[in-house]
């Protein structure tokens, strides 16, 4: 199953996805997208790090590059979040000529490799503004994954101030 | 407690008055009221405004859901945009974010409005 969690910033995107995968029996990876640059990305590790305390995750820090990710057999994966995987890719290292394709082709493959892949993206589309290329460009690129990503996926969630409400297929939990 | 929320301008306090019977003098505005006045107001209007203008806004919020647990809140949703360069604006982003799960927690019935069409999302209209 894959299921893809959206919605605006903390509105408890987070838990919901964590509880997806609250009773899965195998192994249970946490890839976490975040670099650790700036104060509010570390208290974000941090506060995200100590929720998950005691929920039986085992946390890979991934930067880019899904679909070269190594995960043992029958994992559960939770991919944590595809707004920083999305800004890595577009923004960080080398950078790479088509990112959407990049990611969601990365996305496909983890599907393909674990048992569960619950997947938190974000929606940054909608308020109004103008932005200079680069952000626009962003929000443009982050679309066109979250719309790639739900054409496959078997759920789509949108949580509302913590409240999920189902975009497509069954509600996981 | 009762929680209508939606982007700006999508009809909310509209949909409170007609469907809910909010009068406007229940109303509490969140842009200036009092945290006072807000503890007793029937209605809670832009709440995520008066979100900015409190220092401890989700214990706040908490005493809220307790002191005022028939109230009517209005409040945007605003997370769904690009992270703010401002520190308090992302402060109050973020603040709104969890002010908002905890009242949606304690909410019976949760309505979001898009184009003025309300969603019932959490329990049922009174």
């Amino acid at each position: 199953m894959t299921i893809l969690v959206t919605g605006g910033s903390k509105c408890g995107k987070s838990s919901f996805a964590e509880r997806i995968l609250e009773g899965f029996p195998g192994r249970k990876i946490y890839i976490a997208t975040m670099q650790p640059f700036g104060e509010d990305a570390i208290e974000a590790i941090e506060r995200h790090r100590r929720m998950r305390a005691g929920k039986g995750f085992e946390t890979v820090e991934r930067y880019t590059d899904m679909g070269s990710a190594v995960l043992p057999e029958g994992c559960a994966v939770l991919l944590e979040c595809m707004g920083n995987l999305c800004a890595n890719e577009m923004f960080s290292g080398e950078g790479c000529a088509d990112p959407a394709e990049r990611i969601i082709t990365g996305i496909r493959s983890l599907a393909e490799r674990t048992a569960e892949l619950v997947i938190v993206t974000n929606q940054v589309g909608s308020d109004g503004i103008a932005y200079p290329e680069g952000t626009a460009d962003y929000i443009r690129v982050l679309g066109l994954i979250n719309a790639g990503i739900s054409a496959f996926a078997d759920s789509v969630i949108e949580c509302v101030y913590g409240i999920p409400l189902v975009l497509k297929g069954d509600m996981p939990c | 407690m009762i929680l209508i929320t939606g982007g700006a301008y999508q009809g909310k306090t509209a949909f409170a008055a007609g469907l809910l019977g909010i009068s406007p003098e229940d109303i509490a505005d969140g842009r200036v009221c009092t945290p006072e006045e807000a503890l007793s107001a029937g209605c809670i209007n832009s709440f995520h405004a008066l979100v900015r203008r409190l220092p401890e806004p989700v214990l706040f919020t908490e005493e809220l859901c307790r002191r005022n647990a028939g109230a009517v809140v209005i409040m945007d949703e605003i997370g769904c945009g690009i992270v703010p360069m401002e520190k308090s604006e992302r402060v109050w982003r973020e603040n709104t974010g969890r002010c908002g799960c905890i009242i949606a927690s304690r909410s019976d019935t949760v309505v979001r409005l898009v184009c003025g069409i309300p969603s019932v999302i959490k329990g049922e209209l009174p």
